[in-house]
């Protein structure tokens, strides 16, 4: 079951999680026998932020981060992929780290950049000989990216760019190696040729020398103390008239001519904008997963936790009964597990589509991407809350790392795109595609509409335990939500627009709809993906387990969804007859719960020593 | 005090009080293990295990030797005939003495006067407490036989410092007592003729609780220094070197060593690793990583899954030309298949973690259940 839920490159994983655990610097610590290793979270900023650098260059020496941006094709994607992973699984500020520079940093240059670019600086980024951020983000401009205020401009006699922050709303906010580190940073900036603001555009930067001082025309702040990630030292920067080579322009897209022409290949704005951003995917994809093994960290914990925690008696002098043994610790937990196992494959689908992309992928990527990075994200913070509340006041204690996680992984959930926004790019995408299909006549093709070419799915009255796990019917069901939603938002869209209003506010007002309708989707292709991975198996126990983990993913999605009701999909009878199989459910996982988190992978020394020997964990003979 | 003694015993019990000293008795062998006195060794420990009276277990060796591993020449004979079965049979048998060793509930005291190697491991470091002396030369010699360290050695290796696991179990060097003490191989050093004092002072404990033993064990214990010559003197080179993610490259990190100073340590680790067995050197690599991230129990059931692997010859036939090289005809050159590190593809790699698929039936390695298991055992699954 580890290699279905890994996925990949498990012989590289085991490789830097013994990197790690063998080192010094990985904050090593023996509790009940065991050993474990996990950042000291009670150190200051400061400490924080040097030693997450030493680790990374730890990692460096070690040839971790060898041909991340100097090989390309999905072999050596899902390495990196996989490697950035345990990196996370360890402590999200590393992987925070690592992530800006190659993948945001260093494949900015890559793809936004051409051949020059990527001789001078490819190489050099992946030995470390420069730090790469990339300052995209302004306090006054986050998720919409196309209203940042950062303005440059062309000099045609020095053929140079001059880039300039005009108000303190544009300055450049939460830029991640920017305060202590970097020198070099990717400059998201609207470019102004002869009068003309042509939209976004990408350039290279120097903002530190080799001995670490800021370069001139550069101001640099701290953002501070931060409620989790303190070993990133994110940053504030300011650009007064910096003068940067022609050169530095990435200009894989479009062009300045050294007489201060602008040229590019894509006309249409609109167009050229979504060309650029496209590359931007790479952080849905490595968020989505990172979420989802944070998650795995919190129900390893929580759940091995219950299975050796005892409280309360149920009979006169009885022993106090095993926290799992609680059918509502149960009903807490295993749901909980059941979705992160369903949004596991999901991920790992998510990451191989990604991996072997093609132009005409791209558009599905998105919205798929946009989906799952704000389901998952979201899911993580439930988790974690839901996790620390089961394990107690132990949940409290840092070291026991399920409610630190908390903090940590946090801001998933609205960088790299707010998740709202990002919902809302799904259902936008999707009535789209409803719009064009109905107006051209032709059949639904792409984004997991195909289901929309066939007669609407009848859903039985009578739900009997057999038709609730049926994967006919479950996936009926989603469907059947899906389409109806699909066409609910449709119309109500076109009732606002036939009263005059834009579609734009139409979208707004009917805001409610697009939510519902962003989430059926999403639960669908998740759904999709689990039932992609039970068909391969073989029969035999895997199978068997996993078709249970899989109903129950559906039915407590079902459960906890009020459009079922609202809109009629299933009577009362039939809501109560999910609920009552959800319950059985808990009952039937619970004698595999020890197996299912085992099969995370995660080794013992990444979890928290609650999930083991907890009371020699804490005996005086350790103090 | 009762002394049972059975002729031709090749394990002598001695009962003094609540102690039982087993003596491995196979001098001419060096008390290489034989089928014969894992058996034994096996219903000892478990009767033991069950006897209230029991509270402590002493292991030793008769001779020069503490016991220089498994009996593998018996296990070739049987491949060569065909039955390749009788010798899976001869390992599972082993690895499930060490898994009850591992997770033992009553203390017990190896004295390792002498050479301990291989399988010799696998009877004692498991164990509560480790005895090394003057005497002891310790070794998992596995990758230069075409083997790999089995005997639960993925777990207890991938667990010293640094990459020092990685170093002792493909190169196959040779460990003294100081070293075994310092690397947490051994518990304690005493030197040899303080041995017959300590063993009737360890015959006094009246109980099972291991905190009597260990504190006769610290009056005892002692602190030799570490050799000059001493690999675990090298550990910055070690931990550079042997962390690398492939055999290739753990060589290609020596080799750069090698040319920043002209070092005899350096050349003779590189040497080791150039006569082994590819097809070893690799299975070994993956296995002692795979071993740091799982519990004693998972390790001995992987292993056995590569020696049954080993055993049937189908991606290798290096065990049965290492033993005749090394063992029988002792021309010490085999003739590794494959002969070179890159021939042993990650493919062929693979397939020694993998199920055996055969007619007839073949099981993963079956565990006892075990009970009362203190909290050492159970930190180790």
């Amino acid at each position: 079951m580890r290699k279905l839920l890994d996925g990949h490159n498990l012989v590289d994983r085991d490789w830097i999680y013994g990197l790690m655990t063998q080192s010094n610097l990985f904050n090593r610590k023996e509790r009940g026998g065991k050993i474990f290793v996990s950042p000291d979270y009670n150190q200051t900023m400061e400490q924080q932020r040097e030693i997450t650098m030493k680790r990374i260059w730890y990692l460096l020496e070690n040839g971790v981060f060898k041909g991340w941006l100097t090989e390309s094709g999905p072999e050596a994607e899902l390495r990196k992929l996989a490697l950035l992973e345990v990196c996370g699984i360890y402590d999200h500020s590393v992987s925070i780290k690592v992530g800006v520079h190659f993948f945001l940093w260093g494949n900015a240059v890559k793809f936004f950049g051409t051949k020059r670019h990527h001789e001078k600086w490819l190489k050099n980024t992946e030995d470390y000989v420069v730090k790469g951020c990339f300052a995209m983000t302004e306090l006054g401009h986050g998720s919409n990216v196309r209203g940042i205020e950062t303005v440059t401009t062309y000099d045609p006699t020095s053929e140079e760019f001059v880039i300039s922050t005009p108000c303190e709303s544009a300055q450049k906010y939460w830029i991640g190696g920017a305060a202590n580190h970097a020198t070099h940073t990717i400059v998201f900036s609207q470019l102004h040729i002869n009068g003309t603001n042509q939209g976004v555009h990408a350039f290279i930067a120097q903002i530190r020398d080799q001995d670490g001082n800021v370069c001139p025309n550069i101001r640099i702040a701290d953002c501070g103390h931060k409620i989790g990630l303190n070993g990133v030292d994110n940053g504030r920067i300011w650009f007064d008239n910096l003068r940067i080579p022609r050169e530095n322009l990435l200009n894989a897209v479009a062009d300045v001519s050294s007489d201060g022409k602008y040229v590019s290949a894509i006309k249409d704005p609109d167009q050229r904008f979504g060309a650029f951003m496209a590359p931007l995917t790479s952080g849905r994809v490595t968020i989505a997963s990172s979420a989802i093994y944070s998650a795995k960290v919190g129900l390893a914990t929580a759940i091995r936790y219950s299975l050796s925690r005892r409280a309360f008696s149920v009979t006169a002098n009885g022993p106090e009964v095993l926290l799992l043994d609680y059918p509502s610790h149960q009903r807490r937990l295993l749901p909980l597990l059941a979705k992160t196992y369903a949004m596991s494959f999901a991920a790992n689908e998510l990451k191989m589509i990604y991996v072997k992309r093609t132009p005409e992928t791209n558009k599905a990527i998105h919205v798929v991407s946009s989906g799952f990075k704000s389901v998952l994200t979201w899911h993580n913070m439930r988790t974690l809350q839901e996790c620390r509340e089961a394990v107690g006041g132990q949940g409290i204690k840092t070291e026991n790392l399920v409610g630190q996680l908390k903090g940590e992984f946090d801001v998933q959930t609205t960088f790299e795109g707010d998740n709202n926004v990002l919902m809302q790019q799904v259902s936008k995408a999707l009535f789209a595609e409803y719009v064009s299909c109905k107006k051209r006549n032709k059949p639904f093709k792409g984004l997991g509409l195909e289901h929309m070419n066939s007669s609407r799915p009848v859903l039985p009255t009578q739900l009997t335990s057999s038709t609730l796990r049926c994967s006919q019917f479950q996936t009926n069901v989603f469907c059947l939500r899906e389409r109806d939603l699909l066409e609910q938002f449709t119309s109500e869209v076109a009732q606002l627009q036939g009263r005059g209003e834009s579609r734009e506010i139409s979208f707004l007002q009917s805001h409610q709809l697009a939510e519902d309708l962003g989430k059926a989707f999403t639960e669908k292709a998740i759904l999709q993906t689990i039932l992609d991975a039970e068909a391969k198996l073989p029969a035999g126990s895997v199978k068997d387990v996993l078709g249970l983990v899989r109903s129950m993913y559906t039915l407590i999605s079902l459960e906890e969804d009020p459009s079922l009701l609202r809109y009629g999909y299933l009577s009362r009878e039939n809501v109560g007859d999910v609920r009552r199989e959800v319950s059985k459910l808990c009952g039937e996982l619970r004698p595999h719960a020890l197996a299912l988190v085992t099969s995370f992978g995660i080794p013992d020394s990444f979890l928290s020593p609650i999930a083991f020997n907890w009371v020699e964990a804490n005996a005086w003979s350790s103090v | 005090m009762a002394v049972e003694m059975a002729s031709h015993s090749q394990v002598l019990v001695e009962e003094k009080s609540g102690v039982r000293i087993l003596t491995l008795n196979r001098p001419k062998q060096l008390n290489a293990l034989s089928f014969q006195m894992i058996s034994r060794l096996l219903q000892l420990c478990l009767a033991y295990e069950e006897d209230p009276s029991v509270k402590l277990v002493i292991l030793k060796g008769l001779g020069r030797a503490f016991c220089a591993g498994g009996d593998v020449a018996a296990v070739v004979r049987d491949i060569k005939q065909g039955n390749w079965r009788l010798g899976a049979n001869y390992f599972s048998d082993e690895y499930i003495l060490n898994y009850v060793m591992a997770t033992y509930s009553k203390p017990q005291v190896s004295i390792l006067n002498g050479i301990v190697m291989g399988g010799g491991a696998g009877v004692s470091v498991h164990g509560r407490f480790r005895i090394a002396t003057e005497n002891t030369v310790f070794a998992m010699p596995e990758t230069a036989l075409g083997l790999f360290p089995d005997i639960g050695a993925s777990y207890f290796l991938s667990r010293l410092p640094g990459f020092f696991g990685e170093y002792v179990g493909l190169t196959g060097a040779r460990l003294d007592g100081a070293e075994m003490l310092t690397c947490g191989l051994a518990t304690h050093f005493v030197p040899s003729k303080r041995l017959t004092a300590l063993e009737a002072d360890l015959c006094s404990v009246g109980s099972s609780d291991p905190t009597f033993a260990s504190t006769i064990l610290d009056a005892y214990n002692q602190k030799p220094r570490l050799k000059q010559q001493s690999a675990y003197r090298r550990l910055d080179v070690i931990d550079k070197c042997f962390s690398r993610r492939t055999v290739e490259e753990i060589i290609s990190a020596l080799e750069r060593e090698a040319t920043q100073e002209a070092d005899g340590w350096i050349s003779a680790t590189i040497l080791s690793l150039k006569k082994a067995s590819p097809a070893s050197l690799k299975i070994s690599l993956r296995s002692i990583r795979e071993g740091r991230l799982q519990g004693v129990g998972q390790c001995l059931i992987r292993e056995y899954r590569m020696v049954c692997h080993v055993i049937k010859g189908e991606i290798s036939k290096d065990f049965v030309e290492g033993c005749r090289a090394i063992l029988v005809d002792k021309d010490k050159n085999p003739k590794w298949e494959p002969r070179r590190l890159e021939d042993m593809k990650d493919s062929m790699v693979e397939k020694y973690f993998t199920r055996v698929e055969e007619e007839g039936e073949w099981e993963d390695l079956k565990l006892p259940a075990r009970k009362n298991l203190p909290a050492i055992a159970i930190s180790k699954l």
